[in-house]
């Protein structure tokens, strides 16, 4: 048992978990592996890939677990089924979530956190994200092989129908006004309202976390530079949101489910949703502990935990480490590494669009093509800065104090 | 159109309604929930507990009332009723003739009664018009001035229509009455007899929860909004605010909703209440009750009986508060009303639960038994079942900045509005932990910005001279441990303790690293003090007597503030064992024990020492005794030989040159690099470093906070700021890995660390490296806080005022002592306990144990100074402090008033604080006054029969070097009074004849004057026998005095203030008016520098020494 848990408490780590999920959800749906067999062409990337991960692991460490947490994610949900949106499937991934859930709830350390009444709410909502992503794909891909066979969605055949407001709709929306009250009213007795002492300036809470909805920023203020995690990345989430009808404009999925007309649209979307928000929220929730310290689900928050910080900039990885000099002191010329990086990464939109993604460019329109692909360098400068972190202790590409620009 | 198809519902509307109905029971039944989990509250409980306690007591109550009850006589009283009732019956047409009258005249009298209060009401308006009408000039005004003056006529007249209608009712009334009025009686008498049955019975009413009673009705849940009888009780204190950061909010403290008896007498425990009966009853035997009062205190002390002998014990909440005569009680003066409870226990004022209000448990099985949960309650709120069994549903509260002080740390709550006093009145515990502090010095190295804290000397000796005192191998080792020099001393142990050597705590091989950096530590800082010391050359003592020096110790005073052994007798066991601090009164711990002195120090050291202590240095705590040279010659013999060889004994081992060097070099490279710090090292000898490294050890571990060293002065204190430090969050206590741990001290006590703030303090007191228990750190990141071995109490008593030093903020007018008047008796009541006046003399009722634990004969005790604001006159108290040789006012007594050198402003509070504390005046114009020679004359017939001269004298003598009366028997030794009107306050002179007793307890003073029992008036005994025949002659002489008047000498002598005050005026003239005053200004005495030679001692010194020590000799001896 123990055994188990430091295993957990070593695949959580952000590091791993983060990488785990990233290339389980790549592959899943890139080979649409929710739809297949493990002994399609798909399931046999995936293997190699775990296996590619095995060996890699004999000298980097962490990516040796990440490998058998990968390849044992793999026969879990080969094991529960090939076709994971079928009820039956579904109701086993619900009672082996449910069952791990419920076993670690053992635990004292997992206990103290997740029964806590501040966080009774969120451990709640993973469960229906998980649920409401299965529901939805679950629709998209009945609705594929409907497709598929030359049917037509069921959306469809629905909308035809006519219902009276009352009793189909008025009356199930009362039913569910009285349900939810009655579970508020429970809820409400059986937790007691975490009330913590009054306002002090002078003390404050370790850790001090931000309510839970943004514990995903402040999570990325652990990779980024205040203004960006802060300001630039927030305000771009919400424009990136907003632009996104303008910029999808495929016709197809409209008013019904559907995952093979818009694997690339689903993907990028649920990629950021799941893995970038929601994913460190639920880091930042349960898993960063006093100090911001990292603890594994079953690890004890002990404030006096250390971890050393000795992060580095591009540049002094570049000119000492690799160079072997000291730090030119024009900024310009100190920095020209990451100015350099940052341009290439910039610049791929208009290489890509003449190269392999001219499809993309043609179909879409300039403007359509630069907005979209720019938003989504964006995002992936998130994923991409963690595993930056991770594996070289990076802190900043671009490190700029002279005009408080760090990128 | 095609007609539509009938469109089939979505969801089957039977099971809708299924779903409807089911779903509308739940929500009720979960909305009774709700109702019911907001009606379930804790406190209700322990209200309804108490309601069902009181009535029990009040049944009991009761059925003695009952008991008590005349029954004879209610059964005659029913009978007469009986009777009465017959007899009405009788004349009953009379009777209702009788009431038909006065029915008929009542309803005239009622209208004649409304015809003249509408009228009335008329008029006035009427004044109102007539008066506006005249004002305003309006035409109408003589009109309007005539119909007033025709209502005021009216008025008049009505008024008689209604007197005589009010005496006809009246005359009809008793007409009435006179056929009622045996029933009425009869009625009267009979709720006279059952007035205390019917009384409780009103009470068991309040009280009474029986289903369907009003109280119960009240009470149901949401019927309790309207007026319910369990409610939260609460009292808001709007200037004991409490901080909320920003601002502040009135204190609203709701304790009574569970402690609903706090202020209730009653409900006391076992234990308060047997204090209090016998507290009680001791005042009722010395009349100190008024005698309105007597009753009701006998009445309070056999309730208190009754509590001591019920079956059960009262339990908490229900319990009355201790002391309500102090605290909480309306007429004390910490009133609820205005005190609240959390301004002194703290907590949350607010919370009604048991765990949010901050409770503290005191030890780990109060914690356990606090939290304990019954099966059914766990996860949940505590149930009744729970409460049965006293688990309160206790859970450690991380949110509350003020917790309650746990149980022996309740005194720390005084300190908040205390914190301007030296002591607490009746705060005993917690005045004599600030005096501990004071003592043991705790202030030196941890600033304590407050008042009772500040100014306050360094405890520790001046150390610029240590080469002149002893040697660097008696340093060495005393560093090392002085505990194993000196059991009861004050210096604390700084190496070799439980972080550095302890073998549980740490592995061996740190372990022989650590002695040797330690031991390399003690050898710099030996070598840093001797190579920086002065060499003055003392002079060496003449031949001195050991005999007569421990005499002289014994008896001169040198015991009030040191011990001289180490040696006590258990008093549990019985058995001899080492000496603890705590074996002797704190005083006593003022000086060093002298024990091993001559080991230490050497003779001329101690010559010159006990001569004079300022000559060492300036600050020296010790006050001279005026010893001549030949008495410092004899008391240095004496102590010389207190040896302690074995001591010495111990082996040094040399310093370890490895350890030196990198002890020295780990303070370099803090500026220096390596290589220089190396070449640095090269180039000093290894004495240079031992020296550098003494330096630097010095800081380290703050020796100067305590010692007076040179090159060290404004350092700041080494260690923690304390004045805020109950303030301090739990969480910024380092608990190390200790965090409620059991852990063994070196006295082999067991202690445990539980997570509370005064536990945190109490076992760092304890051993103040406990908590680096296990932990891994460099050699100078240890905890360093020395070990005072500190026994349980004292820690306690210690840690108790760390808690209580908070920043809380109380109103200015609700902190104590902030008047001028107390302000200038607080200072001079600091110098009190500066200099330590409580190891000879009683002031404000504490002291004097120290010297008394070492003379036997009370009448050789230095002076009880209670009363000696009102007693001695400011002029003479100055002069006295300043000089005590002025006068010798008990010439018999051994013990000497020692010279502290006090300057004109020191000695000028000192007086000051006296005179206002005694009530006195600060000028005194009556030692120039003459009385009336008549009054003289009769109070020297008065003294005569009163036979003072039997102890007083009353010849005039020389006021500083009076003559020791020739008295056998020690008892009778009193002062020559013709010293009296140079030194007493003339009023006080006649008080204290009246009544010493009061004034002083157990002082000699005989009490002439008896109180009378019944009045509380002084009894003359010469009332009576002034007409006895062995007084005839005086009331011969007497008689023309009183110009042949006997019935007014009769009078007078019966008159106990007129007999005192006759005896005054005659005491005043015999008194001298002559006496020497003091040196004005600084007395402290030059440095006295070697002198060449001894010179012999001068003839007039040895005399008066020979005149002391015959003094003593004829008195049998005090000193041991």
């Amino acid at each position: 048992m123990d055994f188990i848990k430091d295993f957990v408490n070593v695949l959580s780590a952000g590091s791993i978990s983060f990488l785990l999920l990233t290339s389980i959800f790549a592959l899943i749906i890139y080979f649409n592996l929710l739809n297949g067999r493990i002994k399609s062409g798909g399931g046999i990337a995936f293997l190699g890939f775990g296996i590619l991960l095995l060996v890699v692991g004999i000298f980097i460490r962490p990516l040796a677990y990440l490998g058998v947490a990968y390849l044992l994610i793999l026969f879990g949900l080969a094991a529960l089924g090939g076709r994971l949106w079928d009820t039956k499937v579904g109701l086993r991934l619900f009672v082996v979530g449910g069952l791990a859930f419920g076993l670690s709830m053992l635990d004292p350390n997992f206990f103290l956190i997740a029964a806590k009444p501040d966080n009774v709410p969120i451990v709640a909502m993973i469960f229906l994200l998980g649920f409401f992503t299965w529901l939805a794909l679950r629709k998209a891909y009945l609705n594929d092989s409907q497709l598929a066979l030359g049917g037509i969605p069921w959306e469809k055949t629905e909308s035809d129908e006519k219902l009276f407001t009352w009793p189909d709709l008025v009356y199930t929306e009362m039913l569910c006004m009285i349900l939810l009250t009655i579970v508020m009213i429970v809820w409400s007795v059986v937790l007691r309202a975490p009330l913590e002492e009054a306002a002090n300036p002078t003390s404050s809470p370790n850790p001090a976390k931000a309510p839970w909805y943004f514990l995903g920023l402040q999570e990325m203020l652990v990779y980024f530079d205040p203004w960006l995690a802060g300001v630039v990345l927030p305000t771009l989430i919400i424009v990136g949101l907003m632009a996104i009808p303008y910029i999808d404009t495929n016709p197809k999925g409209n008013g019904y489910y559907s995952f093979r007309e818009r694997k690339w649209e689903i993907g990028v979307f649920l990629y950021g949703f799941l893995v970038l928000w929601s994913f460190l929220i639920i880091t930042g929730t349960f898993l960063r502990g006093p100090n911001w310290n990292f603890f594994g689900p079953y690890e004890f928050w002990d404030p006096n935990k250390l971890v050393p910080l000795v992060n580095v900039d591009l540049s002094e990885l570049m000119w000492v480490k690799v160079l072997g000099t000291s730090l030119p002191k024009l900024w310009i010329i100190r920095e020209i590494f990451g100015l350099a990086l940052i341009g290439a990464y910039l610049g791929t939109p208009p290489v890509m669009a003449a190269g392999p993604f001219r499809r993309f460019y043609l179909k879409m329109g300039a403007a359509r093509y630069y907005v979209g692909a720019y938003l989504f360098l964006i995002m992936m400068s998130l994923p991409i800065k963690m595993v930056l972190r991770w594996l070289f202790n990076l802190k900043y590409i671009l490190h700029i104090q002279e005009i408080f620009f760090n990128v | 159109m095609k007609p539509q198809e009938p469109i089939p519902h979505n969801y089957s509307i039977r099971r809708l309604n299924m779903i409807f109905a089911l779903s509308s029971l739940v929500l009720l039944a979960v909305t009774g929930l709700m109702v019911g989990y907001d009606y379930i509250r804790g406190w209700k409980w322990f209200q309804l507990e108490f309601m069902r306690m009181q009535q029990e007591r009040i049944s009991q109550e009761i059925g003695v009332a009952q008991a008590e009850e005349n029954k004879q006589q209610l059964a005659d009283l029913d009978a007469q009723d009986r009777k009465n009732e017959i007899e009405l019956a009788r004349h009953r047409d009379q009777y209702l003739s009788a009431q038909k009258e006065l029915d008929a005249i009542e309803g005239d009298h009622y209208r004649a009664d409304q015809d003249y209060r509408f009228v009335k009401a008329n008029l006035d308006a009427q004044r109102y018009i007539t008066e506006a009408a005249v004002v305003q000039h309006l035409p109408d005004a003589p009109q309007q001035q005539a119909e007033f003056e025709r209502q005021t006529k009216h008025l008049a007249d009505l008024q008689l229509t209604l007197q005589e209608s009010t005496r006809k009712r009246d005359a009809a009334k008793a007409n009435v009455d006179q056929w009622l009025k045996k029933i009425k009686d009869a009625e009267d008498k009979k709720k006279e007899l059952t007035a205390s049955v019917d009384l409780l019975n009103k009470q068991l009413g309040t009280v009474d929860m029986k289903p369907f009673s009003t109280n119960w009705i009240l009470s149901q849940p949401l019927l309790d909004f309207v007026n319910p009888v369990i409610k939260i009780d609460q009292v808001v204190l709007n200037d004991l605010s409490i901080d909320m950061n920003y601002m502040s909010v009135p204190r609203v403290d709701r304790c009574q909703t569970c402690h609903r008896a706090i202020d209730t007498p009653g409900w006391e425990s076992k234990t308060e209440a047997a204090r209090l009966s016998k507290e009680l009853q001791q005042k009722l035997d010395a009349y100190q009750i008024p005698q309105e009062k007597r009753k009701e205190t006998e009445e309070r002390i056999a309730q208190l009986k009754r509590i001591q002998d019920a079956p059960n014990d009262i339990l908490n909440p229900w319990r009355t508060h201790p002391k309500l005569d102090l605290y909480v009680g309306s007429a004390s003066v910490h009133p609820l009303l205005e005190y609240g409870c959390t301004v002194c226990h703290r907590g949350q004022d607010r919370a009604t639960e048991f765990g949010r209000a901050g409770h503290t448990p005191a030890s780990p099985r109060m914690e356990h038994r606090w939290a304990e949960r019954t099966a059914l309650s766990a996860g949940f709120f505590p149930l009744p079942r729970d409460f049965e069994q006293r688990h309160w549903g206790y859970e450690e509260n991380e949110f509350i900045e003020t917790p309650m002080y746990p149980r022996h740390y309740y005194e720390a709550g005084c300190i908040k509005c205390h914190s301007g006093q030296m002591g607490v009145d009746r705060g005993d515990d917690i005045t004599k932990a600030e005096q501990t502090i004071e003592i043991y010095g705790c202030y030196a190295c941890h600033k304590i910005a407050n008042w009772r804290f500040t100014d306050l000397r360094k405890p520790g000796p001046d150390l610029g001279g240590i080469a002149e005192k002893t040697t660097p191998e008696w340093a060495f080792r005393w560093i090392s441990e002085p505990h194993n020099f000196r059991a009861t001393t004050r210096m604390p142990s700084f190496f070799y303790q439980r972080n550095m050597i302890d073998p549980n705590v740490v592995p061996p091989q740190e372990r022989a690293h650590n002695v040797k950096l330690q031991d390399a530590e003690i050898h710099a800082i030996v070598s840093f003090l001797f190579d920086k010391s002065t060499h003055r050359p003392w002079s060496p003592p003449g031949a001195g007597d050991a005999a007569r020096g421990k005499q002289l110790v014994g008896s001169v005073g040198c015991m009030g503030c040191h011990i001289d052994t180490e040696q006590v007798k258990d008093e549990k066991t019985g058995q001899i064992r080492l000496a603890k601090r705590e074996d002797f009164p704190l005083e006593r711990n003022y000086g060093f024990n002298l024990t091993g002195v001559g080991t230490k120090a050497n003779p001329a050291w101690i010559y010159n020492w006990v001569k004079n202590p300022k000559a060492y240095y300036a600050d020296a705590p010790m006050p001279s005794l005026r010893l001549t040279d030949q008495e410092a010659a004899d008391v240095t013999a004496y102590l010389v030989t207190m040896q302690k060889p074995a001591f010495m004994n111990t082996p040094i081992r040399p310093p370890d040159a490895q350890a030196v060097h990198d002890l020295a070099k780990g303070y370099l490279i803090n500026t220096l690099s390596d290589v220089e710090a190396e070449a640095k090292l090269r180039s000093m000898t290894q004495h240079d470093q031992l020296v550098y490294l003494g330096q630097r050890s010095i800081e380290k571990y703050g020796c100067y906070s305590c010692h007076n060293i040179k090159g060290f002065e404004g350092l700041k204190p080494i260690g923690t700021e304390l004045t805020v430090e109950g303030s301090k969050a739990l969480h910024l206590f380092d608990f190390g890995f200790m965090n409620d741990e059991q852990w063994k001290n070196e006295d082999g006590t067991t202690e445990h660390v539980i997570h509370t703030v005064p536990s945190w303090v109490y076992n760092k007191l304890r051993n103040p490296r406990i908590y680096d228990d296990r932990r891994t750190k460099v050699y100078n990141d240890k905890l360093k806080m020395p070990n005072f071995h500190l026994s349980p109490e004292e820690a306690r008593r210690i840690a108790m005022v760390v808690v209580g030093l908070t920043k809380e903020k109380v109103a200015e007018n609700r902190m104590a002592g902030r008047d001028a008047r107390t302000r200038l008796i607080e200072e001079g009541r600091k110098r009190v306990s500066q200099h330590n006046c409580r190891a000879c003399h009683v002031v404000d009722g504490r002291g004097r144990d120290s010297i008394a634990s070492t003379i036997a004969d009370a009448n050789f005790l230095p002076p009880d100074l209670s009363p000696e604001g009102a007693r001695a006159q400011s002029p003479f108290l100055f002069n006295f402090l300043k000089d005590p040789t002025v006068m010798k006012i008990r010439p018999w007594v051994s013990v000497r008033m020692p010279t502290f050198h006090f300057s004109d402003e020191e000695a000028n509070t000192l007086v000051t604080f006296f005179a206002e504390a005694g009530k006195g005046q600060q000028f005194e114009t009556s030692r120039g006054m003459n009385p009336p020679a008549q009054n003289v004359a009769i109070g020297k017939q008065v003294f005569t029969m009163m036979r003072c001269t039997q102890c007083h004298g009353t010849t005039p003598v020389n006021p500083e070097n009076p003559p020791v009366p020739n008295t056998a028997d020690s008892t009778s030794l009193a002062p020559n009074l013709t010293l009296a009107r140079m030194r007493l306050r003339h009023e006080w002179i006649s008080d204290w004849i009246r009544r010493p007793n009061e004034m002083i307890n157990g002082t000699r003073m005989p009490t002439n004057f008896p109180r009378d029992a019944a009045t509380g008036g002084f009894q003359s005994p010469l009332a009576m026998a002034i007409d006895t025949p062995p007084f005839a002659q005086y009331k011969a002489t007497l008689l023309p005095l009183f110009n042949g008047d006997e019935k007014e000498l009769k009078r007078t002598m019966g008159d106990a203030v007129a007999l005192t005050d006759y005896l005054r005026d005659y005491i005043w003239s015999i008194g001298i008016t002559q006496m020497r005053t003091a040196a004005p200004g600084e007395t402290v005495p030059a440095i006295a520098m070697p002198q060449p030679s001894l010179p012999p001692p001068t003839a007039p010194a040895l005399k008066s020494t020979r005149n002391q020590r015959g003094a003593a000799g004829n008195s049998g001896g005090p000193g041991r």
